[in-house]
């Protein structure tokens, strides 16, 4: 037993102080070196959303060119196939037929009013063919990407729905893909990149409110004045009135 | 496992009759392993309530009672109901009903049977479990306190007393000794906590009551003490080979005061082994072992071994933030985004200098009509109607025709003439607006998705 100014202080407690100071030590260092790590992280985001601003306001202006010079010409411009579909589900879940039942959950679309970003390609376009009744979907543009991400972006983490507040969350899942922020996330679904799949995948389908002012008629297709299929551009529009 | 020098020591208490033949050093005997045997108080409640079930003596009713009547049930239509009833007359007895357990003097329900099931097998293992127990038990003083013996005086537990003991002949020397070893506040609470039972057991032969004493373990078989002790109230006598749970535990309470003559300290060893020696008297039996060797938690918590990897604690726990909206919150936006904040504030820019930009063209455009009605004002009123008609006339030229300035000195029927930077002003503005009014024409050709304005063109007679 340790003498201590006269007091006998037990060699526990002696022991348990000196544990406990080891420890707030090397928590003090994890802390700094998490502070240092994440403003340089800080940095390198704030680039990063730089360059995009800058290659988004490029890429429309060279498409407006394009089109302008095209029209000089007396020829046509015509815009690249999109890449990119949102799809939302305007039909509930009842008196489905099993196969394209199961097609809506490998689409991720459990239930009414979810929406999901999804590549374009012949697999899923046939996909889409299968259970265009009971969706809308089209090509969103950078604003509705942007909206649905900040607003209602939530992330699949440790398969918990978890929302979006800070990007380490992204960083924890995606980080190997080189996606450490929101910024990151957003341009790799819009511009589909090499790791859409599982930038999408992280993403939880969206549960998007019912659109304000209403739907046309769900059981009609877009081009017979109601509001299933493939409405391209006007989806953005839709997706201001569901977000 | 280790030698008997690591195993503590138990002095012998020493009496009067003993000191002559003995040293100064009074004797020790190790302690026997029984009393470190694990002190399982669920198996002594277990095999105590079994055991005590075993000296009971049946009883049950007559197995006659309620059915020495002939009684038969009237049936209905009688106005009674249909319970058997006593046949015959001339009694009160005639009529009542009989054989239910309902009815007086009828059979109770189910009549109890001298079958029952009264005694209870217990596993020989078990029972040696709980002896074994309650001996290590009796060495425990907390326990011993706990079930009420007044031990304060006593010098050691467990209590062992010399083999001088085991001599004592009569009472009063057998009193004498207890007094000297400190157990006589044991056995005096005893004597005076007699007392006639509470309730209906006294009736049944089992009038007094009292608590119990100590007990009075011996080694040698027709040992004097028997004797002399047996009569003390309160005190019990044991032989150690024959140790009785009901007596070690008495109630299935642990920690009975237990007083051990010498010989019967030492022989404890042989007849329970050790834990890696075969009992010599019971045959194959070792003694039993604890679930945890070191049962002492805090101990093993705090020992070094595993506190040199147990990691810190947790205090702060993080919870999840409520998720604010950033288009909405600037302060969030900016924690997602750093980049927004200079993002928002060059497009505010922009716009304010997209405003004013546009706000300086349509000035600019809209100057000239301002400023020749400022001239126009500054003009007599004859003046005024001529410039107003070169004004008109220009424009039409410049409609017609190409930009062509006009040459100055633009004849008037009117002999006063504007002079020259009225004329130079008014052919600025005209040419600005040709050329502005020309570029609108192109942009809305350009701007235009109509495909056949070619066509168009020649439809008009207008050339590009």
């Amino acid at each position: 037993m340790a003498e201590k100014g006269g007091q006998i202080v037990p060699e526990s407690v002696l022991k348990k102080q000196k544990r406990t100071e080891e420890w707030a030590l090397a928590k003090k260092q994890e802390v700094a070196a998490l502070k240092e790590k994440k403003s340089a992280n800080r940095k390198l985001i704030y680039n990063r959303a730089k360059e995009y601003a800058k290659e988004y306001a490029a890429q429309e202006r060279e498409l407006i060119q394009l089109k302008r010079e095209a029209r000089l010409k007396g020829g046509f411009y015509v815009n690249p196939e999109a890449k990119l579909l949102f799809i939302i589900r305007i039909r509930g879940i009842n008196a489905m037929h099993p196969t394209t039942k199961k097609i809506m959950q490998l689409l991720r679309l459990r239930q009414i009013f979810n929406g999901v970003f999804l590549k374009v390609n012949t697999a899923t376009v046939n996909m889409l063919h299968r259970v265009e009744p009971y969706v809308t979907f089209g090509y969103p543009n950078l604003k509705s990407v942007r909206e649905l991400i900040y607003k209602r972006g939530f992330g699949k983490v440790n398969k918990q729905r978890i929302a979006l507040t800070d990007n380490s969350i992204i960083e924890q899942t995606l980080g190997k893909h080189g996606i450490i922020c929101i910024e990151d996330l957003i341009h790799e679904i819009l511009t589909v990149g090499p790791h859409f799949k599982e930038a999408n995948n992280f993403i939880w389908p969206f549960q998007l409110s019912a659109p304000l002012g209403g739907l046309e008629r769900k059981r009609n297709h877009y081009v017979e004045g109601g509001d299933a299929g493939n409405r391209e551009d006007y989806i953005n529009e839709l997706i201001r009135r569901m977000n | 496992m280790s030698a008997a020098a690591a195993r503590p020591l138990v002095t012998v208490q020493s009496l009067e009759s003993d000191m002559a033949t003995d040293g100064a050093a009074a004797n020790s005997v190790p302690l026997p392993d029984v009393m470190r045997a694990a002190i399982r108080p669920d198996i002594v409640t277990f095999v105590h309530g079994q055991i005590s079930k075993n000296a009971r003596q049946p009883y049950a009713v007559s197995n006659r009672a309620g059915h020495q009547t002939s009684a038969e049930s009237w049936g209905t239509g009688r106005a009674v109901s249909r319970i058997p009833r006593v046949a015959g007359g001339g009694t009160h007895r005639a009529g009542q009903g009989a054989f239910g357990n309902m009815c007086r003097g009828g059979r109770m329900f189910a009549p109890t049977k001298i079958w029952r099931r009264w005694h209870r097998q217990v596993n020989v293992t078990q029972k040696r479990h709980a002896v074994v127990s309650a001996i290590a038990a009796s060495a425990v003083p907390s326990l011993v306190l706990a079930r009420g013996h007044k031990i304060e005086e006593v010098p050691e537990l467990p209590l062992v007393v010399s083999d001088a003991a085991e001599a004592v002949e009569k009472t009063s020397a057998a009193l004498k000794v207890l007094k000297q070893i400190g157990a006589h506040p044991d056995a005096e609470k005893a004597k005076d906590s007699q007392a006639i039972r509470a309730g209906k057991g006294k009736a049944r032969n089992r009038r007094y009551v009292s608590r119990k004493g100590p007990l009075v373990v011996y080694g040698n078989e027709g040992a004097k003490l028997v004797k002399a002790f047996r009569n003390i109230p309160g005190v019990e006598i044991a032989h150690v080979s024959r140790l009785n749970l009901l007596k070690l535990a008495p109630g299935g309470h642990l920690g009975r005061f237990v007083i051990w003559t010498k010989y019967a300290f030492e022989k404890l060893d042989s007849i329970y082994g050790t834990f890696d020696k075969v009992s010599e008297k019971k045959n194959g039996y070792v003694l039993p072992r604890a679930k945890m060797i070191n049962a002492d938690l805090a101990r093993i918590i705090n020992s070094d071994e595993v506190q040199s990897v147990v990691k810190p604690i947790k205090k702060e726990v993080k919870k999840a933030p409520l998720k604010k909206n950033p288009l909405k919150n600037l302060n969030v936006m900016l924690k997602l985004n750093p980049y927004a904040k200079a993002a928002k504030r060059m497009a505010l820019l922009a716009e304010a200098q997209r405003v004013k930009a546009k706000q300086d063209k349509l000035d600019k455009k809209r100057k000239p009509i301002t400023k020749i009605i400022t001239y126009f004002c500054c003009l007599s009123m004859h003046l005024r109607f001529w410039v107003y008609l070169y004004f008109i006339g220009s424009l039409l030229l410049v409609s017609q025709s190409r930009a062509s300035l006009m040459q100055p000195g633009w004849k008037l029927p009117c002999p006063v003439y504007l002079s020259h930077s009225v004329i130079c002003l008014l052919q600025e503005e005209a040419s600005a607006i040709n050329s502005a009014s020309k570029s609108w024409y192109k942009t809305m050709i350009s701007d235009s998705d109509y495909t056949e304005f070619e066509n168009f063109t020649k439809w008009l007679g207008a050339s590009q």
